[in-house]
């Protein structure tokens, strides 16, 4: 072993206590059938996600290295990316053992997978080479299109599966094309290499580079499910169990965002003073031009679609498209402060959405349907749902006092400090105020429709502290923000 | 050092290859059409990596064609169990019969 390579292993840790985690799971299934009955496998992913997260404190790196001949970077925002997939893995099998949507046998699988789906996210979002982002993609993508299908017997939930796979396998194959033809321009499959390429071999041809970058953005808007490639989500997340959604509504799409980052900032711009990118031309203008329109039309066709919808997945669906669209907005600056808003508004939806889904899942739970109709006079049955429903949907809308509207202040005044993208701000705030249609019929329909049958089912304390765990920081987040945002813009220091 | 553009036959049959793919995607209406669809668009993608790779005598390029040929293994074979799961449900693989979820 060559110092090099236990340097990496070391940085490399957190990844491989989700494997160890992994390996022990599949062991446990074969060796101990009646494990499949336990909650044997829900508390192996709870240790795995809890260790994984105390090693990466533990290795918190300094400066940014590269691990494995570069095929991977340990910087800040790797540490902040891990600790956000373990804690998303860890809610969203919570959610998914305590409520009534998938039965046992489902439930061990569940737990195999999404652990096999946290290592991939990490892959995703420290890979600074074409291939190490390809298998990370894949490895997201392959095993989604299993969690989406998991319910066997659910039409709908086939539907999902076969929906995402269709479309994911097409996205991905473009994606690859595209990396073929930038490996074809520049010769190489490292960021730092392409980069170089681009600046001295002057990007040429320019049409080749265009498209290939076009290419790529295919593949990475179909994962963060950006604008034109949104369009399976509202089928998928609706025909997916809600664990599964909530789940994916979260994590992939940080992962989504962890990739876009590197590859936005390490391969399609030149690095200045610290913190500070000149992006690089393509076509007309530079690509945070061309980012933000696709931002604007990402949040008008998510915030536009969701009004009129009846099914509360659905809503959730769009609205978490029209979010992207937010988060796109981070790019246009293309400095250090853009990064660090994306991230600390990642922090922020991560909260209020997981929220919002466990909120929809109980529900759905109490009423079997997830249609605007069941959830009237819910917060009249059971008051804890209701409020800490508001406290997710009014942060969400971006609401002052709540941790959405922090978030949203930093994009905002991250487009506003760049110059000539003011409009870009001007637009957004208005989405926002068009997204509270939406969500305030979610609340109306709570407190102050009357329920057509009340259902008597007490909600067990599980689902209490899950609930008030997400809910207090999104109320905290609100006001008193300021450690998470140092804490973050330290980690993003260290990025370069 | 670059494969040149447009003076090279390769690029053109990679990008026949490839719309051909994406064609069949767009209008097949069989699930296995478009899976075997994909598995085209796939493999004149490898086609083009493995000829890249030769011309500049760099081995990144077949690293990349390996993975993909296995990562497109991989996806055929949970496409395929999606794809029976769901013949088993409606006796046909018809991706116009799978039309519920709607808003």
């Amino acid at each position: 072993m060559t110092p090099e390579l236990i340097s990496s292993l070391k940085q490399f840790a957190p990844e491989g206590v989700i494997i160890s985690g992994l390996v022990f799971l599949f062991i446990m299934d074969a060796i101990l059938p009646s494990s499949r009955e336990s909650r044997l496998p829900l508390f192996v992913v709870l240790f795995s996600c809890i260790l994984g997260a105390l090693v990466t404190i533990g290795v918190i790196p300094t400066e940014a290295s590269s691990l494995f001949s570069g095929v991977i970077q340990s910087d800040g925002v790797t540490t902040f990316f891990r600790l956000l997939f373990f804690f998303s893995c860890a809610g969203g099998t919570l959610l998914a053992y305590e409520t009534k949507v998938l039965d046992r046998d489902s439930l061990s699988e569940f737990s195999l997978l999404i652990l096999c789906v946290t290592f991939g996210m990490c892959l995703m979002a420290s890979a600074t080479n074409v291939l190490m982002l390809y298998i990370g993609i894949e490895t997201v993508s392959i095993i989604s299109f299993v969690m989406a299908g998991l319910k066997r017997d659910d039409a709908r939930s086939n539907e999902a599966s076969l929906k995402y796979l269709i479309f994911g396998a097409v996205a991905s194959a473009i994606m690859i094309y595209g990396f073929s033809l930038i490996y074809g321009v520049t010769g190489s499959l490292n960021y730092g290499d392409i980069a170089k390429a681009l600046i001295e071999g002057g990007g040429e041809p320019k049409w080749a580079i265009l498209l290939s970058m076009v290419m790529v953005y295919v593949g990475l808007a179909y994962k963060i499910s950006a604008f034109p490639l949104h369009f399976w989500t509202p089928d998928v997340y609706e025909g997916a169990p809600t664990p599964v959604t909530a789940f994916f509504s979260i994590a992939p799409k940080a992962a989504g965002f962890g990739a876009a980052i590197r590859f936005f900032l390490c391969v399609l711009s030149t690095p200045g003073e610290a913190g500070v990118w000149t992006p690089m031309a393509l076509g007309h203008g530079a690509w945070t031009q061309a980012i933000a329109v696709l931002s604007v039309l990402t949040m008008l066709v998510g915030n536009l679609s969701a009004i009129g919808q009846k099914n509360v997945k659905r809503i959730l669906a769009y609205s978490s498209v029209a979010h992207v669209g937010y988060l796109l907005m981070g790019f246009v600056s293309a400095n250090a402060f853009g990064v660090t808003a994306v991230l600390f508004y990642l922090v922020a939806y991560c909260l209020m959405n997981l929220g919002a889904f466990w909120v929809v899942g109980l529900v759905a739970d109490r009423k079997k349907s997830e249609d605007l109709e069941a959830f009237k006079g819910v917060g009249w049955e059971d008051p804890f749902l209701g409020v800490t429903m508001a406290i997710f949907l009014f942060s969400l809308t971006g609401i002052p006092m709540f941790s959405g509207f922090v978030g949203k202040f930093l994009l905002f005044s991250n487009v506003v400090q760049t110059p000539g993208f003011l409009w870009l701000a001007v637009i957004g705030v208005l989405n926002s105020v068009v997204s509270l249609f939406y969500y305030a019929n979610i609340l109306k329909a709570m407190w102050l429709d009357k329920p057509d049958t009340v259902v008597e089912a007490p909600v067990s304390s599980v689902h209490r502290i899950a609930l008030a765990v997400l809910a207090i920081p999104t109320m905290v987040l609100g006001l008193y923000f300021e450690p998470i945002l140092k804490v973050t813009q330290s980690l993003v220091a260290t990025f370069r | 050092m670059t494969v040149s553009f447009l003076t090279n036959w390769v690029h053109y049959l990679v990008a026949a290859l490839f719309s051909v793919g994406l064609l069949g995607f767009l209008i097949r209406k069989n699930a296995l059409v478009i899976l075997m669809s994909i598995e085209l668009m796939l493999n004149a993608v490898n086609l083009y990596v493995a000829k890249v790779s030769l011309a500049l005598h760099s081995g990144a390029g077949l690293v990349l064609v390996v993975f993909a040929i296995t990562v497109a293994a991989a996806e055929v074979a949970v496409g395929l169990a999606i794809i029976l799961n769901l013949y088993r449900a409606k006796r046909s693989v018809d991706v116009d019969m799978f039309t519920g979820l709607k808003g």
